[in-house]
């Protein structure tokens, strides 16, 4: 945390120096933690998901019969994973264009 | 960093002065809400009755349908099954029928063949009673003839009249020993 | 041929102005969606019904709307709530037509937005929802159903400390909110998405010696329309499907 606290007021700073405009420098670094935010918002939820497709493929192969129940509680767990990367990618949203 | 990105966020939102693209508008969200609540309200009272009181009557009359196939087909089974069974009697009938009418037949034929049977032995029996009767006739008239001549002949041997009737006796022993030494 | 095209600010690619009216009252591009999303669900279901007369035997638009009832019954409220939920048909079907309307508007040509990228309707739809599933609680369990919700049975009462705030947070806080940002965030996301190629397109074609680039730019522009159509249907299937979930948890606590 302290480390990207440290990156976001590098990015900051140099933006300040580089363009010596208070607002630009306020918008650079806002982009720039907007876009490590929906990056780190994504990894976990790319895991995730991945991980239980996968597993949910696999039920589905072993037991084909119970292939629509299987296919409804996965649909269920994308969507409650999924809404980690989707609110990181509103964070991203606020901090870009607010 | 939380913090840094929030202060950043609100000096970025001071500086700006935009709309948020995250926040619903008022008018969006008076919109939306009277078309969706009479949306509900339609779907509710209006438009999915029918639709739903449709699905179920089909639903009822494939089901119906289904049972009346179901019940035709019973129902020509046992049609086919009593046709079969008539038919079997039919055969069985027609077989007996015949039998009957070959045993009847054969006991005709038996009978009649029987008639005829006795009918010739009894022709036969007839006619050989009569052959007998012809031929001890003509062995009579033979014997009485033969008895004549042979007592001419011996009185012409004898030179002396012979009584035929008298003689008779003779000539009959010795036509029995004839015929029974033939 | 073209010139190059910078990326468009936010605020012209979701925010639509005024047709007639203003403030409160202004009717947009959006509010006209909505308007669509309820029109052309109660045409139809009124054309299909009115069919019946004629024919039993489903055909063309009377296919189209049975096959989504029989969709919302079989697919989202059997395997959520029950048999017992189907007094819910009417409601999660408004729900799963008007959502799937105001997504499919995205990859529609003049219309090219999302009526659900923008977050009146997501959020109407999740505290609409927030208040059914509670209501259905309390209609079916009474007041006791805060407490089967609260204090799920089966857990060990020391264990309540730490189970009680995460089912309040989870349950009540969290649900309508999580609701209301997937659908938004996915749609604006696509939306967002779509935009980019079709700038990024644009640009190679003017962009001299890029626009041998342009085509590939296109074809992906073409396939994520095509992903963006499932992603319009899926994120109303899920959206009912979570409604129904949330009811069904409702109704049967004991699960």
């Amino acid at each position: 945390m302290s480390t990207l606290s440290h990156i976001v007021h590098t990015v900051a700073q140099q933006a300040g120096e580089a363009t010596a405009d208070a607002d630009a420098a306020k918008n650079t670094a806002a982009a720039s933690g907007a876009g490590m935010a929906y990056g780190l918002a994504a990894i976990g939820p790319g895991i995730g998901i991945g991980y239980l497709v996968g597993q949910a493929v696999q039920a589905m192969a072993r037991q084909p019969e119970s292939a629509g129940q299987v296919q409804t509680t996965m649909f269920l767990g994308i969507a409650f994973t999924e809404a980690l990367a989707l609110i990181g990618f509103v964070v991203f949203i606020l901090l870009k264009f607010v | 960093m939380l913090a840094t990105l929030s202060a950043l966020t609100a000096a970025a939102a001071e500086t700006k002065e935009t709309v948020n693209p995250v926040l619903p508008t008022t008018n969006e969200i008076i919109y939306g809400g009277i078309f969706f609540v009479l949306l509900l309200i339609f779907m509710w009272a209006v438009c999915l009755p029918p639709i739903k009181k449709a699905m179920r009557q089909r639903d009822e009359q494939v089901q119906a349908d289904l049972e009346a196939a179901e019940r035709a087909r019973a129902e020509a089974e046992q049609v086919r099954r009593d046709y079969d069974a008539t038919l079997a009697e039919a055969r069985s009938d027609a077989a007996r029928i015949i039998e009957e009418a070959r045993q009847a037949a054969e006991a005709r034929r038996a009978e009649l063949i029987g008639a005829a049977e006795s009918e010739i032995a009894a022709q036969r029996q007839a006619a050989l009673a009569e052959l007998d009767a012809q031929r001890a006739a003509a062995l009579g008239d033979l014997t009485a003839e033969v008895a004549g001549i042979a007592t001419a002949a011996a009185s012409q041997v004898v030179q002396r009249e012979l009584d035929a009737v008298s003689q008779r006796p003779v000539v009959d022993d010795y036509v029995n020993q004839a015929i029974a030494a033939r | 041929m073209f010139a190059a095209v910078e990326f468009p600010p936010i605020e012209n690619i979701v925010e639509w102005p005024n047709w007639f009216g203003s403030g409160a009252l202004g009717f947009n591009k959006i509010a006209f969606m909505s308007f669509l999303a309820f029109l052309l669900p109660v045409l139809l279901f009124l054309i299909a019904s009115s069919k019946y007369k004629a024919r039993l035997v489903p055909r063309g638009v009377q296919t189209v709307v049975e096959s989504t009832v029989d969709f919302v019954e079989k697919q989202i409220i059997l395997p959520t709530i029950g048999p017992d939920g189907m007094g819910y048909l009417p409601l999660l079907l408004s729900m799963f037509v008007f959502i799937f309307i105001g997504n499919i508007f995205e990859v529609i040509p003049t219309a090219h937005m999302p009526a659900n990228a923008r977050m009146a309707n997501p959020m109407l739809l999740a505290l609409l929802t927030y208040v059914v599933f509670i209501g259905a609680g309390l209609k079916h369990n009474g007041p006791k159903y805060f407490v089967q919700a609260l204090f799920p049975p089966g857990v060990p009462k020391a264990l309540y400390i730490l189970v009680t705030p995460i089912e309040l947070i989870s349950t009540f806080a969290v649900r309508p909110f999580s609701l209301a940002v997937r659908l938004f965030a996915n749609m604006l996301a696509g939306h967002i998405l779509l935009i980019t190629f079709s700038v990024l397109t644009i640009s190679l074609v003017g962009g001299g010696i890029l626009a041998i680039i342009s085509p590939f730019s296109f074809f992906m522009l073409t396939a994520f329309t095509g992903f963006e159509i499932m992603v319009a249907f899926l994120q109303a299937y899920i959206f009912t499907l979570l409604t129904g979930v949330y009811i069904g948890g409702a109704i049967h606590p004991a699960h």
